[in-house]
């Protein structure tokens, strides 16, 4: 895959990202954000590299694939930036009211070593404004959710763009 | 040839059994508040998931559903979407109507989506979850038929390789 190729992925990639990012426009586009963002790779890409249509499968696929990848990249560094400026984010608040939701139940060693767990990490935002293990779980869950994702979207993409060339 | 044809159905199968499945556990991931309340997994994969499910969606309490007093983990319309994927995949595993998809309908699924995302944002009227779910079921059930037809052509052979 030559640079040109990796292009429109980083660039829907990274618009992912922003928009997943800014509250307002998460609570428009939702589950849609990376998935529209995959079919949006594909269109620049059969735009701007003027490949042929139809496009295939394994195209399609790694399309997608890499949008998410490129999505979860750039969303986990807005986020660490973003708490690293702000000292806090959506975790630190809403650990009291996790936490009290949690010892409502009597669950003993296991919970407390998640709560010391969770708590370790608050502390380190709160001081720091980075901690390492909450970085590796956001980067961990966005780069599964949001490659799954673009995977579905580089299909939907697919579909569309095959159709709309069989329409014409 | 009958051999390919079967080799084809058997395969097919396979692929709508494991679309079902992960849709599945994708749905009792969202709802396993409410499936097992007061559970040790539930309690302990709280945070987890909630984050988890925070990556693709919004989950602003007054846009999502409680079930069984617990709040689900995405709000109604992702609800929506992933249960009509999930009632499509169910329905895939017992009929194989052959559909001839044309755009029109994937325009007709997420037209009501974005009316009533851009209608309720600007406060053309209020927002309705139960609108939000059944908009989102439509949607859902609809692209979950395309994203089976793109894969299971694939598997058929049906390849399109003018890019190689």
């Amino acid at each position: 895959m030559n640079k040109q190729k990796l292009f429109p992925p980083l660039v829907s990639g990274f618009a992912a990202a922003v928009l997943t990012t800014v509250p307002g426009v998460k609570n428009m586009g939702c589950c849609l954000i990376v998935p529209l963002a995959a079919v949006l790779a594909l269109f620049l890409d059969h735009k701007i590299n003027k490949t042929q249509l139809p496009i295939n499968f394994k195209t399609a696929v790694l399309f997608g694939i890499l949008t998410g990848i490129f999505a979860a990249v750039f969303s986990t560094l807005f986020d660490v930036l973003i708490t690293f400026i702000t000292k806090s984010n959506d975790f630190v608040e809403a650990l009291p009211q996790t936490e009290m939701l949690i010892s409502q139940y009597k669950l003993g060693a296991l919970l407390d070593q998640t709560m010391a767990i969770m708590h370790q990490m608050v502390h380190d935002i709160k001081t720091y404004g980075f901690s390492f293990l909450y970085t590796v779980g956001i980067f961990t869950s966005n780069l599964l959710i949001n490659t799954i994702f673009g995977f579905l979207g580089g299909l939907i993409g697919m579909s569309f763009l095959n159709k709309r060339l069989q329409n014409k | 040839m009958l051999n390919r044809a079967r080799q084809l159905i058997r395969k097919k199968k396979n692929v709508r059994f494991l679309f079902f499945i992960v849709v599945l556990f994708w749905c009792i991931g969202f709802a396993s508040q409410s499936l097992f309340p007061g559970s040790g997994f539930a309690i302990v994969t709280y945070p987890v998931l909630k984050r988890f499910y925070g990556t693709v969606c919004h989950q602003v309490d007054v846009k999502t559903f409680s079930f069984m007093g617990h709040k689900l983990f995405v709000c109604a319309r992702c609800t929506g979407i992933y249960m009509g994927a999930l009632l499509t995949s169910f329905s895939a595993l017992f009929f194989s109507p052959r559909l001839k998809l044309g755009i029109k309908l994937l325009y007709a699924a997420i037209l009501p989506v974005i009316i009533d995302v851009v209608m309720s944002t600007l406060d053309i009227y209020r927002y309705s979850k139960y609108l939000a779910f059944f908009t989102g079921l439509f949607f859902g059930s609809v692209v979950f038929i395309y994203i089976l037809d793109a894969i299971e052509n694939h598997f058929n052979g049906n390849k399109i390789d003018n890019n190689e």
